[in-house]
Parts: C-alpha cells; sequence; structure tokens
C-alpha cells in the first residue's frame, strides 16, 4: 500500500512537471489583466501595416522638436561642413556623456580612441573605416552631426538611437578625439 | 422516598412515556433504520429542486458578474451579506445548546443537542457560501488565507474584519464539526449494532470509529466533551462578535455602534433557537419523538427566545437613545431615515417581529401551545432576516454625501441564491434525518432514570429502580427452546425454511413483534419462535415454497399463511 502511494505520488509529479513546456509560455491561471486592453507600443493590431506603432503625418512637428532642415546629400554634406556649427557651449559640453554615447554606438567600428581601429576592423568584420583626422576628410562639427543624422557611404544613420542633444555631444566627443588623434 | 436519588420534585420529567432503554433505542432508530415515507420524498425533491436552482444562480453570478445582482456603487452589501450574516445567527443556537447548556448542566438540552448542531453545521455551510460567491473574483479567494507565496510571500492584512471572518468562521465549522462528531460516536456505534444490512453495518462501522463504550472511553467522552464546551462556548461568542465587526468597525452612520457585539450574539441565540424550534417541532412529529422532545423542550426555547429577544429589543432602545444622545446628525439622520425613509416597512417589520413577538411568550397559555411556538419562530426569522437587511441597507444608501443616495432593490438572482441556500440547508437537513441519530440516545440515557418519566412515578410512588430497567425484549432466556408442538422429524424441513428465510441471530438482532402481522396470533408466534422465526425480515422472505414448509412443519392452518399474506404484511412493517 504504501509502496503504491509513492508510485501514485511520483506519478502526479511527472504529469504535472510534464506538462509544461519550456519552448512556449507556461499556463497560466485566471490570467484576468494578463492581456493588455490597450494598445501597446510594438504590439500587433488590425491597422493596414498589423502593427500598433504607426507613423506620424508628414510635416507634422511635436513640441520641443526642431527639424533638422540640411537635406540627405553631398550638397547638404558640405553646407554642413561649412555652415553648420555646435549650439552646445562650454558649459553644456559634457565629455564623459559624449563617451559613454560614443563607446556604444560609434566604438565598435571607429574605434575607441576614433583611431578606426573598433573592434569589428580589429576582428576584420568591416573595412575601410577612416580616422578621425583623415586629412583629406578634415571632419568639422558641422559634417559630423550630418553624418550621424544621416549616415554617409557604409555608415547608417544614428537619428534614431540619439537625440539632437545626444548627436551633439557625440560629435563634441568626436571632434575631442580628433584633437587628441592630431597631437 | 426509599432512593437515594434526590431530584427536587418541582422538575417535570424530560422523557415522557415508560421509556426503558430499549426503548429509547428503537425510537431513535427507528427513522434511520426504516424507509423514507412519500411525504419525505416531496420534500427533499422540493428542497433539491431549490437547491439546484441557487446553483444554477451562483453559477451564473460567477461566470456573468456581481452585475446580475441589485447592487449599486452605493449599497455593495446586501442581500449577500445579509444572507450571510443570517445564516451565521442561526448557526449559533446548535453550539449554544450543546455548549452553553451543557456548562449550565441543562439536562433538556440532551433530546435536542444532536439536531441543533446539524442545523449548526448545515447553517454554517451556507453562510460559507456567501462570502466566496460575493466576491468578484472567487478563483482568488484563497489570497484570503496567509500562504507563502511568489508574490515575494505577499500576505494578508491582519486589520481587516472580512479576514476575521475566514478565521471566525473556518474555527466555528471545524470544532462544531468535530463536537458533532464526538458525540454522534456512541450513537453510530448503536446503529452499528444494530444494523442487520451488510452495507449499513459497514457505514456504521466506518462512522463510528470503533466506539466500544468501554468506562475509560466513556469517561475521556465526557472530558472531551467538556473541554470542547468550554472552547465551543467563546467561539460562538467571539464568532458572531466577528460578523459584527464586519460593521461595527466601519465609519457608516447606523454601523459604528459599540453596542452590535452583544447585540448581534443576542440577536443570533434569537435566531438560531427559532429556527431550532422550526425544525423541532416538526420533527418531533414525523420522527414520532414527541416523547422526547416534550412541550416543556419547546416552553423552555421559547423561554430563552423569549429573553434574547428582550435583550434585542434592550438593544433596538439603545441604539434609538444613544443616537438622539449623541447630537451627531449623521447618526440621528440614520436612525430617522430607518423609521420614516423608504425602508420604513422593513425597519417596521424588523421591530414587530423581533420585539413584539417573542413579548407574548410571558404568556404561558402561549409559550406552551406547538402551533404558536411554530409560528412564532417563523415569524423571528423572518424579523431577524429584515434586522440585518434594514442595519447592512438602510445606513449604506444613505449616508454622508446625500449626492451618493440611491435605493436597493435585489434582482433576481439575489433571491435565487438565497432561496438556494434554503433549499441546500433543508436538503443537508432532510438527508441528516434519515441518516443520523437525531437524538443523542447515549445522553437520554443517562437522563432517563433521573428524569423519565416512568422512573419518576416509580420513584414518587415509593418503589424501588431496581430491576426496573429491564426490558423483555433484550434480556430474558434463550429464547431457542423448540416447542412441543413441532415434531422432532421437522427439524430438516425447519432447516430448509431456514436457509432460504435467513437465521435469527438473538446476538445481534432482535424480535420483532409478530403479532403484528394480522392472521398470527400469540400462540402462531410462538410456534414461529420455536421454529427460530423472530424477524419481520424473515418473514418477508418467504413465498410458496416456504408457505408449504411451514404448513408442513405445523400441521395447522394450511394454506393460512398465504392467503393472508405475511410476506407482503412483513415487507410493511419493516418499513
Amino acid at each position: 500500500m504504501k509502496g503504491f502511494i509513492k508510485i501514485v505520488v511520483i506519478a502526479m509529479v511527472f504529469v504535472a512537471v510534464s506538462c509544461q513546456d519550456k519552448a512556449a509560455p507556461n499556463y497560466q491561471y485566471m490570467p484576468d489583466m494578463h492581456e493588455s486592453v490597450g494598445y501597446e507600443t510594438y504590439g500587433e493590431a488590425a491597422f493596414p501595416n498589423g502593427i500598433q506603432a504607426q507613423l506620424p503625418a508628414e510635416g507634422t512637428i511635436p513640441r520641443g522638436f526642431v527639424p533638422f532642415d540640411i537635406e540627405n546629400s553631398t550638397a547638404g554634406y558640405n553646407l554642413a561642413k561649412e555652415t553648420l556649427t555646435n549650439p552646445l557651449d562650454s558649459t553644456e559640453v559634457d565629455f564623459e556623456r559624449g563617451k559613454v554615447l560614443y563607446d556604444i554606438y560609434c566604438g565598435v567600428c571607429h574605434g575607441d580612441k576614433g583611431d578606426g581601429q573598433g573592434i569589428l576592423v580589429k576582428r576584420e568584420k568591416i573595412l575601410g573605416i577612416p580616422s578621425f583626422d583623415d586629412v583629406g576628410r578634415a571632419i568639422t562639427h558641422g559634417s559630423t552631426y550630418h553624418t550621424v543624422y544621416y549616415g554617409k557611404n557604409a555608415m547608417g544613420s544614428y537619428a534614431n538611437q540619439l537625440n539632437e542633444e545626444e548627436r551633439w555631444q557625440v560629435t563634441s566627443y568626436v571632434m575631442k578625439l580628433k584633437q587628441d588623434l592630431e597631437k | 422516598m426509599a432512593a437515594s436519588h434526590y431530584e427536587a420534585p418541582i422538575r417535570r420529567p424530560l422523557v415522557a412515556g415508560k421509556k426503558t432503554y430499549h426503548d429509547v433505542t428503537v425510537d431513535v432508530a427507528r427513522p434511520v433504520e426504516g424507509k423514507a415515507n412519500k411525504q419525505w420524498w416531496i420534500v427533499f425533491s422540493i428542497s433539491l429542486a431549490a437547491f439546484l436552482w441557487g446553483v444554477g444562480c451562483i453559477m451564473y453570478t460567477i461566470t456573468e458578474g456581481i452585475g446580475t445582482w441589485g447592487l449599486n456603487k452605493t449599497v455593495g452589501w446586501a442581500w449577500d451579506i445579509t444572507n450571510f450574516v443570517w445564516w451565521v445567527g442561526i448557526g449559533h443556537a446548535g453550539t449554544l445548546i450543546s455548549a452553553v447548556l451543557l456548562l449550565f448542566r441543562q439536562k433538556w438540552r440532551m433530546a435536542i443537542n444532536r439536531s441543533a448542531e446539524a442545523m449548526t453545521i448545515f447553517a454554517v455551510l451556507q453562510a460559507g457560501l456567501f462570502p466566496l460567491i460575493h466576491m468578484g473574483r472567487p478563483w482568488l479567494a484563497f489570497w484570503v488565507l496567509p500562504i507563502p507565496n511568489q508574490f515575494g510571500s505577499l500576505w494578508v492584512n491582519f486589520n481587516s474584519p472580512l479576514l476575521w471572518d475566514v478565521f471566525a468562521i473556518s474555527t466555528y465549522l471545524s470544532v462544531s464539526l468535530v463536537f458533532w462528531w464526538t458525540g454522534l460516536l456512541p450513537d453510530f456505534a448503536m446503529l452499528r449494532d444494530r444494523a442487520v444490512k451488510p452495507f449499513q453495518k459497514k457505514i456504521y462501522a466506518l462512522l463510528s470509529f470503533g466506539w466500544s463504550g468501554r468506562a475509560k472511553d466513556w469517561q475521556r467522552f465526557e472530558e472531551v466533551s467538556l473541554v470542547l464546551a468550554g472552547l465551543a462556548t467563546p467561539l460562538v461568542i467571539s464568532v458572531h462578535t466577528i460578523v459584527s465587526f464586519d460593521f461595527a468597525t466601519s465609519v457608516i452612520p447606523g454601523w459604528h455602534t459599540t453596542i452590535f457585539p452583544p447585540y448581534f450574539v443576542a440577536g443570533a441565540v434569537f435566531s438560531g433557537f427559532a429556527m431550532v424550534n422550526t425544525l423541532l417541532i416538526i420533527m418531533r412529529k414525523v420522527s414520532n419523538l414527541e416523547d422526547y422532545i416534550t412541550i416543556q423542550h419547546i416552553e423552555l426555547i421559547n423561554i430563552v427566545i423569549m429573553i434574547t429577544g428582550t435583550v434585542v429589543g434592550v438593544a433596538y432602545i439603545t441604539e434609538l437613545f444613544v443616537a438622539w444622545y449623541s447630537g451627531v446628525e449623521y447618526e440621528q439622520y440614520a436612525f430617522l431615515n430607518r423609521a420614516t425613509g423608504p425602508y420604513w416597512w422593513a425597519y417596521l417589520l424588523m421591530m414587530t417581529c423581533n420585539v413584539f413577538s417573542p413579548q407574548l411568550m410571558w404568556f404561558k397559555k402561549l409559550r406552551t401551545s406547538i402551533m404558536f411556538s411554530f409560528f412564532i419562530s417563523i415569524v423571528v426569522n423572518i424579523g431577524m432576516w429584515f434586522e440585518r437587511f434594514v442595519i447592512i441597507v438602510t445606513s449604506l444608501h444613505r449616508d454622508y454625501l446625500p449626492s451618493s443616495w440611491t435605493m436597493f432593490s435585489p434582482t433576481f438572482v439575489d433571491i435565487g441564491t438565497f432561496i438556494g441556500t434554503i433549499g441546500f440547508f433543508f436538503v443537508l437537513f432532510l438527508l441528516y434525518a434519515r441518516t443520523f441519530p437525531i437524538i443523542a440516545q447515549a445522553e437520554v440515557k443517562t437522563i432517563l432514570k433521573s428524569s423519565g418519566q416512568y422512573y419518576k412515578e416509580i420513584r414518587e410512588s415509593g418503589g424501588s429502580l431496581a430491576g426496573a430497567a429491564v426490558d423483555v425484549r433484550t434480556s430474558g432466556g434463550s429464547p431457542m427452546q423448540v416447542s412441543e408442538g413441532v415434531k422432532e422429524n421437522s427439524s430438516d424441513k425447519v432447516n430448509d425454511l431456514l436457509d432460504s428465510i435467513g437465521v435469527f441471530d438473538a446476538a445481534t438482532q432482535t424480535a420483532d413483534d409478530l403479532k403484528k402481522i394480522s392472521g398470527i396470533g400469540p400462540k402462531m408466534e410462538d410456534v414461529l419462535n420455536s421454529i427460530g422465526i423472530y424477524t419481520f425480515l424473515q418473514v418477508s422472505k418467504m413465498s410458496k415454497k416456504e408457505y408449504d414448509l411451514l404448513d408442513s412443519i405445523t400441521g395447522s392452518f394450511p394454506g393460512r399463511a398465504e392467503r393472508d399474506d405475511w410476506s407482503g404484511q412483513a415487507k410493511k412493517l419493516i418499513n
């Protein structure tokens, strides 16, 4: 009898454990407020493209946002290089934050020193990354910001990852790295 | 007075009729051993239908939501908690009878305590439904228990009287159940020992936990009963006190009162005893227990109803006085609203039923009238239902903010659930009355010689009780003497006959009065007994073959048994 009870208990444990499938979400007891009634940012919905995150109407400007008027072209790049200046003054530039952002978003290709020797370059995953002190390019605040905003050649846009103030912090830090390389 | 026993001559007998110990056993066992009659099935079917209707309403509530009830944002408690408190209150009489009256050595409790406790348990079960079904999400009801869990061991807040209710009701139910069951052990053992059919014997053997009635068992039994009675008494008081805290600890005018705990307990005893009276007045009649549940029992219950009804009346007056005396306009308005507001009729009904009707019990003529007691017992329960309704609804529907004033009216689901619990209660009670020994025969036997009418008369006439309990059916010599009327050479036939109808075992069975069968006289009974036929069960198994065998054994009145249909008669007599 005792042995029988043991077998029953073990069998029940096995049955209980076997129900849980690691490859699928687990069973829920009464998931009353588990599924969202409202729309969630990255959810799916019965919208034209099937996602809940819809694009804003073109030409609209949210509060606290300044559109970047220089266009994404060589002409625009040159215009930025010549005319665009860093709006941050010396009290607003924060190299520590600039370094943190640079190391996260830029260092992987450009290298922590800006010498074009990022970890992906060293491992030969990609090539053709110029150093910031490349004389032929002669980058300025304006051209750097334009590049971060739109991307250039093999580099993509970082406007999505960094907001305007962060882009200028990164730009400031890039220019500091350039100075350090030129020493 | 030759006897050493002294009992005040003023005491009236508690067991009427010329009852011996065996009579008590037979009378208590009769409803259990017999078959249910038509009326029982009719009442049971009605109760079952009401119960199933209630189950439907409960399922509808749980699946559809509390919005199916008549509650609104202002009145969040109405019929649900009214019924809860009403049922808990009804339950209190059972424990009061079995525990408090035990502590006060009231012998009259013995004939009624078993049924009163059964009533407690069945009523608390009904009450226990409401805290669950009035929850918005009853499937999370287990969260009221302080169980270690995965929410960082999130526990309950022990400050809520609703949580105290959980502990109070569950403790109350379990203690009552244990108390009741312990008392049942000797009685189940009695049924076990009397059972003829193996299935019944097996069941009652399981239920009686192998009770053998030794001196040591009885000693411990008495001690346990006393300890449990001592525990149950504070429990009774605390349980309904905690129920009253649901209201008394609030800030609602009309609820926030210090009088509620004792007043609710008095009301509980009041309504509980009324329900006991309702049930016992019916039960003594249908189960033929008028000799045990006498008019004296009913009178004493009525006196308790009268006393507690008066306590409740005093509480009503106290509330009114304090409301006037308080100078709190909200409190004053709450009582003004009860008396003259839109629910004036409920307040008037409650006042009439609870304050006026028990005062009629001062008249001996009324309190010793069974019909009147029955009527008042129902009136009291209606009044006590309205007491809870008035307290809950009239205090909620008009309180501090006039913009929140509203009305309450129940839906069919509210009413259906209540009817369902009444049905469930009666389903349980009717089943109980057919399967349980409804009178604590072991206890009644302890007062039989002191308070039984027969023995009191013997004592009062100066006679001796020695040998007075002897019952010819249970004592005396072996009945297995073969009379001369039966020839020796018929013993083979006798064996054949007994093979087919069963052998009578004097150790476990009792002989029936075969003379009740038309066609069997005293002489024929002797002849049948000499063959070994003592019970209706045996006679009921006879058919053509057995009749012929019997004729050939006795040689007298051939064909008589068949013509009279002894077997058919015996079958009816078994039931």
